[in-house]
């Protein structure tokens, strides 16, 4: 006869929070329900109810709504009202029925009673949207540490043992030879009893010796740095990182026991990470031709995969993709200057888009423009023409599709000199039209990726110049920017798209990130501020008329949150051999994630309601 | 109307007299609501019947759930519902339709425990329903039955409730408006699984709920809602 409220159990067990609850559970929280109606345009809490309690809308809708009679929130069917529990949190806050409801109340202590042994729960109540993303956010952060796999990893399995070693009493001279031969840059320096008395690098003899005028005959001992740090070999490569990233050496002695065992460098610990960018990087400096770089660029989805399972933030992630393709970018354009000879006149090779901002993923497209030194003659045309012909089909092998809106430096448009550069970006600022809106919102995250960086400075700097006083330009920024909403339903559910393949899923791109990214380059302009990177105009905004300190922060929370998101995603699409795509089916993510994507979502919301507001 | 309370309340105290000791007494000995109450104040109890046919003497009681509305909100944590042993055998396909499984039925109250126990819950109390023919015959039946005489309540029947509010708009309407489940669609209640004794009685107090916050006051008393 337990089933007797059946459907209550049901709707309770359903919701957020309550989802994880055992039956016994949910049966009690249910005996402490009170239901309640309320008419439209009625406000809370019910006449009848004086003390606290969680209204949780079994139908209709309720609408919070600040002092300056705003509208800060909606809440729909299996939302919880926890206005009148926190009232502390929620000052001047009113709740009005904006349809007919029926609640069931519950009072604060009775129910928080029930939930006494889910401390999560509680404080899943007890935090608003922002601050729970921001408990998530820094939860990742921490997982990044935790899951590195330096911290797994003991120094017993890095380090070169038995560590090189010369006795104090041997010359300068003969140091240097010893270190010539074994091809190390770095010694040990050891007295009769093998004790450690120092270490020397190749930097003592130019900063020591030579700098000093100290004859290469005297003892070693004399230029060799004392004192030094040692690490007992029973930590962890990620303690030996931080030890040496602190004290900016290279170098880190190893010891078992007191005595000397072994060396590490910050090599070691880097040849550990494997295909890390920076290894990524050289290999594509040495590539001799195109076909060698297609081959390099396979290695780039494994390492994305490899990051996201790591825990790496996606800040990063996407800083070490954007570094690698500018790696591809600069080697292709190298390549091409052998083959049809160095450039007429300066110029800037320019990134736009996502690689600009350095927040690229693997398989994104290539957005790309030459700006030219006015000094162009036509005759010197044909040559851009081929270097960017050769790049962009380049980059294209290297897996970066072109660009499907054709902005590229093979479109003649984007391929000009400085001039019509300055040009262009006047005439999109005096006539914001919907072309040029696009337009704006492309070129105005660019980053020189080889060439003179003064050529895209200055168009930049004048580009500023203008938007800071434009107001009707950034109207018209504003407005284009809120046309990429969240996928929230009227009353917090997710609306769903089709991901191409019938299956229903989230856009996280255009629905989540690109309202960010919009923001961002809006403060931006608006401020006058010249980064291009989302976080670091976030940063530099907050605190200005633009954007409040707080909101910056929780914009900032929701970037990383659904930027991590879309990076794991990728990740398990990438392993499983599939294109990586923006699309997150719901049920890929676990119900508590769930929660937080939709307050990242809320986040985005808001500010956009905001920047609607003052437009 | 007003007289039907008052006369309520006179034939109560008479009929407390005279009936012998036992739950029925106990239940006459507490006094109705008074009629003048305001309606939010009006303790209630929103009741409900299973049964396996219209008839109250050849058919039988399967079940009986319940639970209080005070001060407009319906009290969770009161919530009943028993199932009863009586008459189980005869009732056939009905069972099915009821969700009762026969094992259930078997666990269940005799009728003397049933009744003795819904009637402790209904004292002082207004009660509730949507259609009371059903719960009216079937309790009388019961109490002559057990006590040899049928008892009075109070009675808020949100059908008629509804049909009042309905018949005053002049307008024809199909009767079928006025069953539980398309008045509650009207109101845009949630749909609810009807069949349970306990299900409907909480469906009608929302229903009742939903009425009056749209076309009642909560001061307006209690005399105007009965039926």
């Amino acid at each position: 006869m337990d089933n007797e409220l059946s459907e209550i159990y049901a709707f309770i067990g359903s919701i957020a929070p309550f989802e994880e609850l055992p039956e016994q559970t949910i049966v009690k929280l249910v005996s402490k329900i009170d239901i309640c109606y309320l008419k439209q345009g009625q406000q809370l809490p019910p006449a009848q109810i004086e003390e606290g309690c969680f209204y949780i809308v079994r139908k209709g809708a309720l609408s919070y709504v600040n002092q300056l009679q705003e509208l800060i929130g909606k809440y729909g069917e299996g939302d919880i009202c926890t206005v009148f529990c926190y009232p502390e949190k929620y000052a001047d806050i009113q709740v009005v029925c904006d349809e007919d409801c029926l609640l069931y109340a519950v009072n604060k202590q009775q129910l928080l009673g029930c939930l006494i042994e889910y401390p999560v729960i509680i404080s899943f109540f007890e935090q608003s949207a922002e601050e729970r993303l921001k408990a998530k956010v820094s939860q990742i952060q921490d997982d990044a540490v935790v899951n590195s796999s330096l911290t797994n990893t003991a120094i017993d399995q890095l380090y070169q043992t038995p560590a090189a070693t010369i006795d104090q009493g041997a010359s300068i001279s003969e140091t240097a030879q010893k270190m010539t031969e074994l091809g190390y840059s770095c010694l040990v320096v050891i007295d009769e009893d093998k004790n450690v008395k120092g270490i020397v690098t190749d930097k003592d003899f130019r900063r020591r010796c030579i700098a000093q005028g100290i004859t290469p005959d005297n003892a070693i001992s004399e230029i060799m740095t004392p004192d030094i740090t040692m690490l007992d070999v029973r930590n962890t490569a990620f303690d030996a990182l931080i030890t040496m990233t602190s004290l900016h050496i290279h170098h880190l002695p190893i010891t078992d026991q007191g005595r000397l065992a072994g060396m590490l460098t910050i090599t070691d610990l880097m040849h550990y990470e494997g295909q890390n960018a920076i290894n990524l990087t050289s290999l594509i400096h040495k590539a001799t031709d195109v076909d060698e770089l297609a081959e390099i660029s396979k290695l780039i989805p494994k390492l994305q995969v490899k990051m996201a399972r790591l825990g790496t933030p996606a800040e990063q992630a996407g800083k070490s993709i954007s570094a690698i393709t500018m790696a591809f970018t600069i080697r292709l354009i190298e390549l091409a200057e052998i083959l049809y000879g160095k450039a007429p006149v300066p110029f800037a090779w320019v990134a736009a888009g996502s690689q600009a901002r350095q927040e690229q993923m693997a398989q994104s497209d290539q957005d790309n423009a030459l700006i030219i030194d006015n000094s162009l003659q036509p005759e010197q045309a044909p040559w851009f023409e081929r270097l960017a012909q050769f790049v962009c089909d380049g980059l294209a092998q290297c897996g970066f599709i072109y660009c499907p809106g054709d902005v590229m430096a093979t479109n003649p448009k984007w391929r000009q000199n400085e001039d019509t550069w300055h040009h262009y970006f006047s005439q999109w600022i005096e006539n914001p039209e919907p072309k040029a809106l696009m337009h704006c919102s492309i070129f105005f995250d660019l980053t020189t990726i080889y060439g003179d960086k003064n050529l895209l400075n200055r168009v930049q700097a004048r580009m500023l110049m203008r938007t800071q006083g434009a107001s009707l330009f950034i109207a018209h920024m504003s407005k284009n920017a809120l046309q990429h909403k969240p996928p929230l339903g009227f009353f917090r559910d997710f609306v769903l798209v089709s991901d191409g393949n019938n299956k229903k899923a989230m856009d996280l791109k255009h629905n989540g990130i690109a309202p960010i990214v919009d923001l961002a380059r809006i403060y931006a302009l608006q401020e006058g501020i010249t980064s291009v990177n989302t976080i670091e105009r976030l940063k530099q905004a907050s605190g200005t008329r633009s954007l409040s300190k707080s909101s910056g922060a929780n914009l900032i929370d929701a970037f990383e949150f659904l930027t991590t998101l879309r990076l794991n995603h990728q990740a398990n699409q990438l392993q499983e051999g599939v294109k990586a795509d923006n699309f997150l089916a719901p049920k890929e993510i676990s119900r508590l994630e769930r929660e937080h994507l939709k307050d990242a979502f809320k986040v985005v919301k808001t500010l956009q309601e905001n920047r609607q507001a003052v437009y | 109307m007003f007289d039907f309370l008052f006369g309520l309340e006179a034939k109560r105290r008479g009929l407390s007299t005279k009936v012998p000791k036992g739950p029925l007494k106990n239940f006459l000995s507490v006094p109705f609501p008074e009629p003048n109450t305001p309606i939010s104040e009006v303790p209630m109890l929103a009741l409900d019947f299973e049964t396996s046919g219209f008839n109250a003497t050849t058919d039988h009681l399967l079940s009986i759930g319940h639970v209080e509305i005070n001060q407009l909100s319906i009290k969770l944590a009161s919530a009943e519902h028993y199932l009863l042993k009586s008459g189980i055998e005869r009732a056939g396909d009905n069972v099915a339709i009821h969700q009762i499984t026969e094992l259930e039925s078997q666990q269940g109250l005799s009728l003397e425990n049933a009744i003795e126990r819904l009637l402790n819950a209904m004292a002082g109390k207004v009660i509730l329903v949507h259609y009371a023919k059903i719960e009216q015959t079937f309790l009388a039946a019961a109490c002559k039955a057990l006590y040899g005489y049928a008892p009075v309540f109070p009675i808020i029947d949100s059908l008629v409730v509804a049909k009042n509010r309905l018949d005053q708009r002049q307008a024809a309407y199909d009767p079928s408006n006025l069953r539980l489940t398309n008045l509650r669609d009207s109101y845009q209640l949630p749909a609810h699984y009807a069949h349970n004794a306990l299900n409907d009685a909480v469906a009608t107090g929302e229903l009742l709920l939903a009425e009056i916050a749209h076309h009642h006051s909560r001061q307006k008393p209690l005399k105007h809602f009965l039926r």
